[in-house]
């Protein structure tokens, strides 16, 4: 089946709108906005419903002629990620109406939790790289807003962390993607070297594309460019550092943001490049990264004193599990690619179940208890028996206890890196090894979590209220889901599969699968016979188990590994950070004066420009078509004459009457080169310009006061800089013609002169030419209408930026 | 502020002469702008530098208070001012333009398509032009003016 286009559209631009329309709606119904975007969320995720079993491309053209447009693709791992994205939105919404009633900025917080929602689709269902990456740091931008929500010091460090660390990962990623876009131009079956999925793009062409990559020698920078980008948004090791200061957000947003959907988007990445880049080197690469990262930050979150700090870490080390799952397979044998892709794609859902659920509970005990802290929580499960409930069937799943849905995922993980580990021998048996100790610490904090809810209440915690509905449903529904689920696996011991979810994951295996790999038949269920991985899961439950008593001095051990400072990797950001801030970098690049963002801007651009020509090795054109009259001569003389005295003046008036000498001779300049309308112009312009001056003159110092030397220097070398530039450009591009465009028998200028003016002989109605003996003015109003409209615009907008800088100024400081 | 305490009898006698023929010399180019040089942009600055030199010899609120015979206001409070009517320009034009736009749209033809009538046998013209352009050149007239004179009422009235 064909996706329909519309409604995939639909789907992305639907959150974009509805958070621009935010302020009104929140001005019409007030706190109620959490109910409206929580409708969003729900026609989002009714429309992606509609698309399901879908699979293809979807194209809007933009500009055709250079190959320009908005792509999307669908498939079922597109589907999983816009499914989690609006059905988990759908919920937090409803949960945020009861969570942030006292809470201060709501209508920035929705509307930037609706924007992120659309951002996030547009990631899932992005078909090119431009789009994926524009889409992919959108969320990275609306991360950074909600995570400083509250706008104190510590949420600002967070954010701004945040900001660092996933934007400049995305940036590596941008030079991967590049680098592939490079690569594709040489494959002939490619169509648009920018098309990552769908008809014609790399995926479809995966192996032509693999052998490129690896004639060119890029198969490995490009495999760790992406990797970068992808662990630096999934918070792998040692990336991760970002996750737990994210917590800083209110829940909710930790709830959607950074559990269920975006850290989603780098596991989604390797996902969905994983039948282009799978080798040997991508095995080496994703499983260790993957299985460190599961087992240091299942360790980190034994350690934690925050249950949301807890839960953080938790899914740090989760997402590392579905990193190591896509990251297993083998050249040999695709049986184990096969269990590797489903070991990612059955944990991303299972996963969004518990850990969304586990993060609404944190919420609800935050809201309820008013407080996070591990140590000061117990017993809740009196107050809170609903919670209870619901957090028994999300952390047993976490923990991966049996019959609980997280068993099954990491089943599969256990059973892929043992079959990895016999077929390839060697040093590989670390694998199984490490995914079992990372699997007893995620036994031990998932029960810590639980144990919030059993034994003895401290005194101090006092009655804890229940929550509001809108607070206690939406866990409620994603406990009973995960629960669906783990059931589906007992029910399908006996034989009755859990039908639509196999189906469904099914799909998802098969976005992550070289296309010439056997067909998939997902399927899980409770194993009913005796194998290593069942042995390996028996041995974390029962390691756990028994070192659970223990569990406070594990956590002290692990608290002095962890505070060892060269093991920290917030040790080395902090450090740097403060060296930075030491050092005076910031009052380099922006110190509040104009003349140096002046400086680093038209210097920045000069040197860009200039290496752009010089790295598309142009040569400069000679003049042959310009004789220089006698006339002309005297008044570029002139011209050059009065520039060079403008340097020189000793005062404003003197500087200023002496600059439009300058303006005057170009005038001049203008008349003698036939060139009426611009001469006009010219002149007129430069009375304005003296005009405004002289009204200016008397709140301007009289003298410009002597200048440091270095200052001179730095100020001639800049502006010769920029002169320079602007030269080569236009010498350059005067002297390019543009050629014949497709649609015209002759070139622009020819129609232009020829359509200009009215024909000779013409009745009373003219459409098709410009019946204007003036060419220029013909362009501007007729044939190029457009553009100065455009131009208009601008100088209204111009107008106004200056009533705002100027005149409303002083009004914005007394607010 | 340069006010009219600073300026000689020779500024205030040229500046009232050469006021008017400075506007009907734009509104002249901005109405041959077709055939001959000239146009909205050219005739919208022109425009601009009358006013502003009424602005530089005879102050700020002069144009207000002897030629619109009202109490000078203080530009960019909440109430009407001499800012705002430039404000509106900017507006009345930008709508002019892109609405003179629109109407080729309904006639069935692209976004600021342009036609031109000929009237044959008018007095004294003989055949006279009239272009669609010209709406559409009044509205950048409109912008530039109205754009301008807010700038330089902002700069001014520092």
């Amino acid at each position: 089946m064909q996706p329909t286009a519309g409604i995939v559209l639909a789907v992305v631009a639907l959150p974009f709108l509805a958070a621009a329309t935010v302020p009104l709606v929140y001005r019409a119904i007030g706190e109620r906005t959490a109910y409206f975007a929580a409708t969003v969320a729900a026609a989002c995720f009714a429309l992606i419903a509609t698309q399901f079993g879908a699979e293809g491309t979807v194209v809007f053209e933009w500009i055709p002629a250079f190959d320009v447009s908005l792509s999307f693709y669908v498939d079922g791992l597109s589907l999983l990620i816009g499914f989690l994205a609006s059905g988990v939105g759908v919920l937090v919404f409803t949960y945020s109406g009861g969570y942030m009633h006292t809470e201060p900025g709501k209508q920035r917080y929705y509307a930037t939790l609706l924007a992120f929602m659309g951002a996030m689709l547009g990631v899932a269902f992005a078909a090119d790289l431009i789009a994926l990456f524009l889409f992919w740091e959108l969320t990275s931008v609306a991360s950074f807003l909600l995570i400083g929500h509250y706008q104190d010091e510590s949420g600002q460090y967070a954010a701004r962390k945040s900001m660092f660390v996933t934007v400049s990962g995305g940036l590596f990623m941008l030079i991967g993607f590049l680098l592939l876009h490079w690569v594709a131009l040489d494959v002939a079956a490619v169509e648009s070297a920018f098309r990552l999925a769908g008809e014609g793009s790399m995926l479809a062409n995966a192996d032509a594309m693999q052998t490129a990559l690896q004639q060119q020698g890029l198969l490995v920078p490009v495999l760790v460019l992406v990797g970068i980008g992808a662990a630096a948004k999934s918070a792998q090791v040692p990336l991760h550092i970002w996750l737990p200061n994210a917590m800083e957000a209110p829940t909710p947003v930790s709830a959607f943001l950074h559990s269920a959907t975006m850290v989603k988007a780098g596991v989604y990445l390797i996902g969905r490049v994983r039948p282009l880049l799978v080798t040997d080197e991508w095995v080496l690469l994703f499983a260790l990264l993957g299985l460190v990262t599961m087992t240091v930050t299942a360790m980190l979150a034994v350690t934690a004193s925050d249950i949301k700090e807890l839960l953080a870490y938790s899914t740090a080390s989760h997402l590392g599990l579905i990193v190591a799952g896509y990251g297993i397979a083998s050249t040999a044998d695709s049986h184990i690619g096969l269990l590797g892709a489903e070991t990612g794609a059955f944990h991303i859902l299972n996963h969004a179940l518990f850990k969304a659920t586990l993060f609404l509970v944190a919420g609800i005990i935050a809201h309820e208890a008013g407080t996070r802290a591990i140590d000061e929580l117990g017993g809740l499960r009196k107050d809170l028996p609903l919670t209870a409930g619901i957090t028994a069937v999300a952390a047993l799943g976490m923990a991966g206890v049996p019959p609980f849905n997280g068993f099954y995922s990491k089943e599969l993980l256990f059973h892929a890196t043992y079959v990895l580990a016999e077929h390839d021998g060697g040093l590989w048996w670390l694998l199984p090894i490490v995914a079992v100790i990372g699997s007893v610490f995620t036994f031990l904090y998932s029960i810590r979590f639980l144990m919030l809810f059993f034994g003895d209440k401290p005194d101090e915690l006092g009655h804890v209220h229940s929550p509001p509905w809108s607070m206690r449903g939406p866990p409620l529904l994603l406990a009973v889901l995960a629960g669906v689920v783990g059931l589906g696996g007992v029910t399908a011991a006996f034989g009755v599969h859990l039908g639509p979810v196999e189906e469904f994951v099914n799909r998802v295996i098969e976005s992550s699968l070289p296309t010439s790999a056997e067909e998939p038949h997902f399927s899980y269920y409770l194993p009913t016979k005796l194998s290593p991985w069942l042995g390996m899961s028996a041995l974390t439950v029962a390691v756990g188990g028994v070192a659970y008593p223990f569990y406070d001095s594990i956590r002290d051990a692990l608290r002095e590994v962890r505070d060892a400072d060269p093991l920290r990797p917030n040790w080395y950001y902090d450090g740097a950070t403060e060296w930075v801030d030491a050092n005076d970098v910031g009052d380099l690049v922006h110190n509040g004066l104009l003349r140096t963002y002046a400086l680093w801007f038209l210097g920045g651009a000069s040197l860009l420009t200039l290496g752009g020509y010089a790295a598309a090795a142009v040569g400069v054109p000679a003049f042959t078509s310009f004789a220089v009259t006698p006339a002309i001569g005297i008044v570029l003389v002139v011209a050059i004459v009065g520039a060079a005295a403008v340097t020189d003046a000793p005062s404003h008036v003197a500087g200023v009457l002496t600059l439009s000498i300058l303006g005057f001779m170009v005038a001049i300049f203008y008349i003698l080169a036939d060139a009426p309308d611009l001469a006009l112009t010219q002149l007129v312009i430069e009375t304005l310009v003296l005009l405004i001056f002289l009204l200016v003159l008397d709140k301007l110092p009289a003298f410009y006061g002597d200048s440091e030397r270095w200052t001179t220097i730095r100020d001639a070398g800049a502006s010769l800089l920029v002169g320079g530039t602007v030269a080569v450009t236009v010498l350059l591009s005067t002297a390019s013609s543009p050629g014949i465009p497709s649609y015209l028998e002759h070139s622009l200028k020819s129609f232009f002169i020829e359509r200009a003016p009215p024909p000779a002989e013409h009745g009373s109605f003219l459409l098709d030419s410009g019946g204007g003996h003036n060419i220029v003015n013909v362009i501007l109003v007729d044939f190029r209408a457009f553009d100065t409209l455009g131009e208009i615009s601008v100088v209204a907008m111009a107008a106004l930026s200056i009533v705002t800088l100027i005149a409303m100024r002083e009004r914005g400081e007394t607010q | 502020m340069t006010t009219d305490n600073h300026t000689t009898v020779i500024a205030r006698t040229v500046a009232r002469v050469v006021f008017p023929i400075i506007v009907v010399t734009a509104i002249a180019l901005l109405l041959q702008g077709h055939n001959l040089p000239g146009g909205g942009f050219i005739a919208g600055t022109l425009t601009a530098a009358a006013v502003g030199l009424v602005y530089v010899i005879y102050g700020m609120d002069y144009l207000e208070r002897e030629l619109l015979g009202r109490a000078p206001s203080a530009p960019f409070t909440d109430e009407a001012g001499i800012d705002r009517e430039y404000g509106t320009l900017v507006t009345t034009g930008l709508a002019l333009a892109a609405g003179s736009g629109v109407v080729a749209i309904l006639f069935g033809e692209a976004f600021l398509t342009q036609a031109v009538w000929f009237f044959h046998h008018v007095p004294i013209y003989g055949e006279f032009e009239v272009a669609s352009a010209l709406a559409f050149d009044l509205g950048v007239y409109a912008v530039v003016v109205g754009a301008l004179l807010t700038i330089l009422a902002v700069v001014g009235a520092e």
